[in-house]
Formats: C-alpha cells, sequence, structure tokens
C-alpha cells in the first residue's frame, strides 16, 4: 500500500476513536480520570502552580500576549532572512560574537517563530476562551494553562536556537524542543479535555475545530513514526501537510469562526459549512507551506529517516486528488466568514470591534493562496518542479495573510472580553492593521515578482543574476519591515490596554451568538439587534433596567 | 400619482472636516516615490543608500549594512514594550 493513503487511513481512524471516546467517556474509568487528569493540571505541579495566578482568564490572556509577542520576533526574523537573500554579508559583524547569519536559517527561525509562537499561542490561548464558553462551563485549570504557556514559549526558544545551531553539546536542540512543546501541549490537551467533559450543553461546531486541531498533533506525530511516513521524503512532506491542515488549519478557523460571530454580532452563518470545515481540514491535505517535509525531519531528529524517494504513481494520484478537496472546506470556511460578518461596517473604528479587519482580510485572502499553493503543490508531487521558485513566497503569504490575520484577529476580538478594557488606541490598532497588511501584501508580492523573474532566466539559462530582481528583491525586504512595525504597534497596543485601556460597560459585553439562552436587555433596541445577537424565539428577553424611584437611607 | 426623487443634489461637495486618514495615502505615496527613485538609482547614483557607519565613522566595520536601521527600529520597539510594562508595573 502507498504512504499517502496508508497514513491518511490511520490518521482517520485514530482521530475517529479519540472523537468517539471524547464524546463517550470512558465508560466506568472516567470519574477515575477526571480525578486524576484533575490531579495532574494542578497539585502534581507542587511549587510551580504557586509562581502564576490563576484567576478567570488568566490563562487565555497569558497565551495571547505571548503570542503577539512572538509575532515581533517572527516577522523581524523573516524580514532579515528576506534581506540577506540579497545581501548575504549585511551581518558579517556578528560573525565576532560567533553568530553567523544565514538566509536559510533566519527563514526557518522566522517559521518556528511565526507558526509555533505566534499562530499557536493565539490559537490556543483564544480556544481556552472559546471551549469553556461553548461547553457552558470554566476551565478546567486556570492555572496549569497559565504555566503551561511560559513552558510553550521555552520551547519555541529552543525550536529558534536550535534552527542557527541544531547541534549543541551533543545535543539535536530541534527535536528537544519538539519533545519540550509536546509536552506543553499535552497539558493544554488535558487541561481542554477535562473541560469539556465538565460540559453543561452540546458543544457549537467551532469548538470542535479547535479541540480536533489539538488532538490532531500528537496523534499525527504517533503516526507518522509507527507508519513509517517519517523515514523518507514523501512520508515527511505527506505529515508536514496534514499537521498544516488538521492543526494550524483546523485551529484558526475554529477560533476565527467563533470571533467572526463575535466581532459582528451577527448570528454565524451556516452549521453545515463549519461541519464542511471540520470534515474537510481532516479528509484533505492542506496545500499551504513548503514543498519538503524537512521541518518534520528536523522536528522528529533521530526517529526520523533521511531517505530521498519520488512519488510513486498511486502517492502521487492520491495526494493530488487530497489536495484538490482542500478547495471545499477553504470556500466554506471563508463564505461563512464573509457572510457572518455581512453588514457589519463597524471596521477598527469602534471599540468595541477590534480585530475585524484582519478576520476579513484572511477571509478573502484564504482562497487565492490556496488556489496559488494548490498549483504549486500538485507541481511538486508531479515532479515537475517548474513553480518550485515561488513556493517560499507563498509559503510566507499563507503564515502572514492568512494564518496571521485570522489569529490574531480572532484574538483580538476576544481581548475586551479576556481584559475586561478595550484596546488602549484605536488608531494604533488601524496603523498597526495597515502596517502589516500593506508590508506583508507589497514586500512579498514583490519578492515573489522577483522569484519569477530569477525563474525565467534559469529557465532560459542566463548566467548573470538580474539586477532589477536583486532590486526588486530589496524593495520587498523593506516594505516587509511594515509587519514588523506593525506586530510592534499591536503588542504595545495590547499591553498598554491592560493598564490604561478604557473599561467596557457592562452593556457592551457581547456574548456568543452562536448559543445564547437568555439576552439581557439594558435599553430600547430593536428586535432585529436581539435577533443578530443569536437569540432565536426560545430565548428569554430579561429586562434589567434602573429604577427611577427615590433612594432612602438603608436600614441597618 | 408619480413620486419625485432626488437621485443627485446637482452642486459640488465638499467636507468641511479634514478625514483623519487622508494623510496616510500622501504618505503611502511619498515612500512610493522615494522607493522608485533609489530604484532608478536617480537618489544615490552608482552607490548603495547610505549606512549607519557612513554617517558616524566610529562604527565602521560594524553597522556598514542598512538592515541596521531596520534592527535597531526594531529594538527600539522592543525596549518600548518593555519600558512600557516596567512602568506601568511600578506606577502604582
Amino acid at each position: 500500500m502507498d504512504t499517502v493513503l496508508t497514513t491518511m487511513f490511520y490518521f482517520w481512524v485514530s482521530l475517529f476513536i479519540v472523537f468517539f471516546l471524547t464524546q463517550r467517556g470512558l465508560w466506568i474509568f472516567s470519574d477515575v480520570a477526571k480525578g486524576t487528569v484533575s490531579f495532574m493540571l494542578e497539585k502534581a505541579l507542587g511549587p510551580g502552580s504557586d509562581l502564576v495566578e490563576g484567576r478567570p482568564g488568566s490563562g487565555a490572556r497569558s497565551w495571547i500576549l505571548q503570542g503577539t509577542l512572538w509575532l515581533i520576533l517572527g516577522s523581524m526574523f523573516t524580514f532579515t532572512s528576506m534581506w540577506l537573500t540579497h545581501d548575504p554579508n549585511a551581518l558579517h559583524s556578528l560573525a565576532s560574537w560567533g553568530f553567523v547569519a544565514n538566509a536559510n536559517e533566519l527563514a526557518s527561525a522566522g517559521v518556528y517563530a511565526t507558526l509555533y509562537g505566534s499562530v499557536s499561542m493565539l490559537v490556543i490561548g483564544s480556544g481556552f476562551h472559546i471551549i469553556p464558553k461553548l461547553a457552558g462551563t470554566e476551565l478546567a485549570s486556570e492555572t496549569n494553562a497559565n504555566l503551561v504557556s511560559f513552558v510553550w514559549t521555552i520551547s519555541v526558544l529552543v525550536l529558534v536556537v536550535g534552527s542557527q545551531n541544531n547541534m549543541i553539546l551533543g545535543i539535536e536542540i530541534i527535536p528537544l524542543g519538539t519533545a519540550i512543546n509536546a509536552i506543553a501541549l499535552l497539558a493544554v490537551i488535558l487541561n481542554q479535555l477535562l473541560t469539556v467533559a465538565n460540559k453543561t450543553r452540546k458543544m457549537a461546531l467551532p469548538g470542535w475545530l479547535i479541540l480536533i486541531a489539538l488532538l490532531s498533533n500528537p496523534l499525527l506525530s504517533i503516526i507518522s513514526i509507527i507508519s513509517g511516513a517519517a523515514d523518507d521524503s514523501v512520508g515527511q512532506w505527506l505529515s508536514y501537510h496534514l499537521f498544516g491542515g488538521a492543526f494550524f488549519f483546523a485551529g484558526v478557523a475554529g477560533v476565527a469562526l467563533y470571533a467572526s460571530s463575535i466581532a459582528s454580532g451577527n448570528p454565524l452563518w451556516s452549521k453545515t459549512l463549519v461541519g464542511v470545515t471540520l470534515f474537510g481540514s481532516i479528509l484533505t491535505i492542506n496545500p499551504f507551506g513548503d514543498v519538503h517535509g524537512q521541518m518534520v525531519m528536523d522536528a522528529f531528529g533521530p526517529l526520523a529517516g533521511n531517505n530521498v524517494v519520488a512519488f510513486s504513481n498511486q502517492d502521487m494520484l492520491a495526494a493530488s486528488f487530497l489536495m484538490a478537496l482542500v478547495s471545499i472546506p477553504v470556500f466554506a470556511f471563508a463564505s461563512n466568514m464573509l457572510v457572518t460578518m455581512r453588514g457589519s461596517d463597524a471596521f477598527v473604528d469602534s471599540p468595541d470591534y477590534p480585530g475585524n479587519a484582519e478576520l476579513n482580510l484572511g477571509s478573502w485572502l484564504i482562497v487565492p493562496i490556496a488556489i496559488g499553493s494548490l498549483f504549486v503543490q500538485t507541481d511538486t508531487v508531479s515532479g515537475t518542479s517548474e513553480l518550485v521558485g515561488i513556493a517560499n513566497s507563498l509559503s510566507v503569504m499563507a503564515g502572514w495573510l492568512v494564518l496571521v490575520p485570522l489569529s490574531l484577529g480572532a484574538a483580538l476580538s476576544l481581548y475586551p472580553e479576556l481584559t475586561g478594557r478595550h484596546l488602549f488606541s484605536n488608531n494604533r490598532a488601524r496603523w498597526g492593521y495597515l502596517m502589516m497588511t500593506g508590508g506583508a501584501i507589497f514586500g512579498l508580492s514583490l519578492t515573489m515578482i522577483a522569484d519569477f523573474m530569477d525563474m525565467a532566466l534559469v529557465e532560459m539559462m542566463v548566467e548573470d543574476p538580474s539586477t532589477l530582481s536583486e532590486e526588486l528583491r530589496k524593495l520587498g525586504s523593506v516594505m516587509f519591515y511594515g509587519v514588523v512595525i506593525g506586530a510592534i504597534l499591536h503588542s504595545l497596543n495590547m499591553i498598554t490596554g491592560i493598564f490604561r485601556g478604557e473599561i467596557i460597560s457592562s452593556d457592551s459585553v457581547k456574548s456568543s451568538s452562536i448559543s445564547i439562552e437568555s439576552y439581557s436587555l439594558v435599553s430600547s433596541t430593536t428586535v432585529r439587534k436581539i435577533l443578530a445577537s443569536g437569540a432565536n424565539l426560545d430565548t428569554e428577553v430579561i429586562p434589567v433596567g434602573e429604577e427611577d424611584e427615590k433612594g432612602s437611607a438603608t436600614k441597618l | 400619482m408619480s413620486i419625485s426623487t432626488t437621485d443627485s443634489v446637482d452642486v459640488f461637495l465638499q467636507g468641511e472636516k479634514e478625514p483623519s486618514g487622508s494623510w496616510v495615502f500622501i504618505v503611502v505615496g511619498v515612500v512610493f516615490s522615494l522607493s522608485f527613485l533609489v530604484l532608478y538609482s536617480i537618489l544615490y547614483p552608482g552607490q548603495d543608500l547610505p549606512v549607519i557607519s557612513d554617517l558616524v565613522p566610529v562604527f565602521s566595520g560594524v553597522f556598514d549594512s542598512g538592515i541596521w536601521f531596520f534592527i535597531l527600529g526594531t529594538m527600539i520597539g522592543i525596549f518600548a514594550i518593555l519600558g512600557r510594562l516596567l512602568l506601568e508595573a511600578t506606577s502604582e
């Protein structure tokens, strides 16, 4: 049997078993498991749990703030790698400190910082708020969530160091970082599973998207090793793209769909489309990212092989077919997001709607970038490799124009509810958005144009590199610096907002429109607005107005 | 019975207040113009953009690439965040 179908079959079956167990519990062992996990999450940490606070929302807040700070490093590494592509000796003076800067290694550091530092932390942090909300309960352990965020950050730091020098004192650094990351993720998963086990109502589908994303990561790691997929280049390519689809796409889609309703005040448009997004993210192969599985090989270290093999005809057919099917979940997700946000003209002017612009951007751009990535990956799978020259630019585009805007937009939407305050400055949020978007679109587009020029020159067998291509790369990297500035502005805005942001009034706090049982009527409003907030005919409207009666002294 | 509706007012209209975001487009235009002037070697013909070591000779051999402007800019941003955190944490 071929690598692609075998690995995917194992993945589907294992995910179905885990989903079944999550729904049904562990029969007579459920209570024991709950008690044990609860003990492991808090008491077993010993004095470690006293290092952080366990107030409601503190876990999500910690993850989101660290995720935003990672945006700065992620963008900075990416910018530096883009610069070094056209000026390899720009940082030669750092060699006196023992650091030889290399464009490819810095690009790798940028990927780790962006995907694992920023996107993952924003998704997991938002998930810590969303899943308990949708399950009608509280997070099992805020203390654990808070503490583990720092472990995750340490793991990403180790990965970034490993991307520069993978062997220190005879220890492979990237597998070490992956192991620390896996331990942190295990704690996150147990925390969320225990939360779901205490649910008081049926959880809406965006919650399942996040949960499946979390569960798929360790499952895929185990399956990649057991099935032998990690041993050769085809299996590594497949594992890389399955991680991209099941962990990153499903996770980002889950938080973004929830946030689209929160940000706009409109009910989520279609449950069926969320279901299609959920199943599509598992059943198809996501084309975003690199054209090789080097990252998987680095992550698994000694457990992975380095056999370079070509795609067999059966693998090629299965991979191309499953990748083509990705259009279904991508279109389902984008349309659901955009229609849910329809009619919302809030943009970022209103302090009640931070993150709307980012969510809109990600929802629009996911379609063209997915189609572009599909062409590039199919080209690689078929062995033609004519488009491999633009693969890197397209991969960075998928990160900075789809995954980052959607996860950051969701985090910004949840910010008021998590912190009890608005962002410090709407103007700064607008600038942050414009700088990040403008920098990423113009910078990466110019770089891609340079890629096309270089590809054309290679095809015509011209030996001298084009000076115009080099100038374009220079301009592209300078433009991309806007992303760094945008990341700094967003981070500064969020951190200052925690201390000095305007305190939100109780009537402006929105509840998710995905499931609403009661509606607090604080002032006169229209039926349309009540229905738009997710109320239905069975929703209980509770007037909570002020009394006009004259007050008197309180009797003691 | 006919209902008369007005589709246009047939007069020139201009807002009294300047929108706060209008100057953004001027800045974008200036940035693009400068970029193209550098790209076509009209500004600094035959040589690269000046770098820190050109402006401050003591740094010659160290900050001798334009990338250091950007790295220093990022460091200022990171220190602004750290400074804000320390300031807010100790302000009470």
